[in-house]
């Protein structure tokens, strides 16, 4: 069994020059196009070649106060519209100012078992999946985690 | 105070063979002001700051240049045990906004300290004193104020500005001479209309805007600005809500800047916020 098998094909991507609020927006309608909930999408050019990743944690990591530690050991901060100005920031940032640009990659015929060992090893959740420079499908750990435990449904 | 209390456990490093964007990519997405650099053995070899980076962007180096062209070598270090006093000391003297803590093995880096981080930690302690006023029950002991430092006495007051026409080069120049992290940009008449950090710069850079661009088109505003008369201590709690690394600083007119606050003067001043402490901090670690 190999990535083909259990590859989803039908997939939404975001151009490194579209701003948060729009990779926002394309997360929200993934996932009601795909059915499932989108948490990182593929970035890719103009020749459809896969150049990032952005999941909604490179945009939490974005938005989150660096010193966010701190409130949380103190409880009487005025945290009253702390995240305003944090949001309001966001809009001179593009997806290719935080997208993840080391993307682990799979091919076609990558075995299931290297892929959960890639997840695992490496904590992620979705891989794309490459053909020369085509991307031709992602796997998510859900269809990985369907398939390797169906005979349990 | 030692080293290890105050510095974060992360670490953003890139090889050398990286490109310049990935590092503007690393320092955006990080809110770090500096990338370590790593050779083919993935030993530390050097730095790009925020400031290399506008270096780069001035000489029109292309942005697929590899950080390992542009990184200061070699990285500076101290120990997770060192006094927070000698390693403010190194950085001052070395003109440095940042070291790297090493553990057992020099070759591994284990963290970084900045400024920010020495401030976070002492406001940590302005927090839990006796004397703080931030406490709920503060308002049951008054009569203390005086200890209590206000943003005039800590501020820098020089503060640089250009016209909202001044293009992207001779802002850069300016903060370059002048060594200052952020310009202000004003209007005909003088009133500040908004900023434009390194990070502002390195973003423009990213996006390939061109060194003739117009200062107000990539400029972050409003301009947040602060009174004289403040107590540093609450300057100093909005700056780590807001994730800022400085507050502009008015005498009556926000429009009228007088100064600039940064988390690195806020670091110099060393006791925290107030003068209690001030002889039993610091002054004892050496």
């Amino acid at each position: 069994m190999h990535a083909r098998d259990i590859m989803d094909t039908r997939f939404h991507t975001l151009r490194p020059g579209q701003s948060i609020a729009e990779a926002v927006k394309m997360f929200h309608t993934a996932s009601t196009e795909e059915q499932k909930k989108i948490f990182g999408l593929m970035v890719t050019d103009e020749q459809n070649r896969l150049v990032g990743m952005l999941s909604m944690y490179d945009i939490l990591l974005f938005v989150r106060p660096k010193h966010a530690g701190l409130w949380g050991e103190m409880e009487d901060l005025p945290l009253e519209g702390a995240f305003d100005e944090l949001l309001e920031r966001v809009k001179a940032i593009r997806v290719s100012d935080i997208m993840t640009t080391d993307v682990v990659t799979i091919g076609p015929i990558t075995h299931v078992m290297v892929i959960a060992d890639l997840m695992i090893k490496r904590h992620i959740r979705r891989l794309p999946v490459v053909e020369g420079r085509e991307i031709v499908g992602i796997v998510y750990i859900s269809d990985l985690f369907n398939h390797l435990l169906k005979k349990f449904f | 105070m030692l080293v290890k209390e105050a510095m974060r456990r992360q670490v953003v490093q890139l090889p050398v063979d990286a490109p310049i964007t990935a590092g503007i990519n690393h320092l955006l997405k990080f809110k770090v002001n500096a990338v370590l650099i790593t050779d083919s053995g993935q030993r530390p070899a050097g730095v790009v700051s925020k400031t290399d980076l506008i270096g780069a962007f001035y000489a029109q180096l292309p942005i697929d240049t590899p950080l390992g062209d542009i990184m200061i070598r070699p990285p500076l270090t101290c120990y997770p045990d060192d006094p927070i006093e000698s390693a403010l000391d190194r950085m001052r003297h070395r003109g440095v906004h940042r070291l790297y803590v090493t553990g057992a093995e020099a070759a591994t880096m284990i963290g970084t300290l900045s400024y920010t981080d020495v401030v976070a930690l002492l406001y940590r302690y302005c927090r839990a004193c006796p004397k703080s006023t931030s406490r709920r029950n503060a308002a049951t002991e008054p009569g203390d104020e005086g200890w209590r430092l206000r943003v005039q006495e800590v501020m820098t007051s020089s503060v640089m500005s250009f016209p909202e026409g001044a293009a992207l080069a001779q802002v850069m120049e300016g903060l370059m001479a002048y060594r200052f992290g952020a310009v202000l940009i004003c209007s005909g008449r003088g009133a500040a209309r908004g900023v434009i950090s390194k990070t502002d710069l390195i973003r423009a850079y990213h996006h390939g805007i061109r060194l003739e661009a117009a200062a107000d088109s990539i400029m972050t505003a409003p301009v947040v600005a602060w009174d004289q008369g403040a107590f540093l201590w609450e300057a100093i709690q909005h700056m780590f809500l807001k994730d800022v690394q400085r507050l502009f600083v008015h005498a009556g007119d926000p429009l009228q800047i007088i100064g600039v606050l940064s988390l690195s003067d806020a670091a110099r001043v060393r006791s925290g916020s107030c003068r209690a402490c001030m002889p039993s901090r610091f002054m004892t670690m050496e």
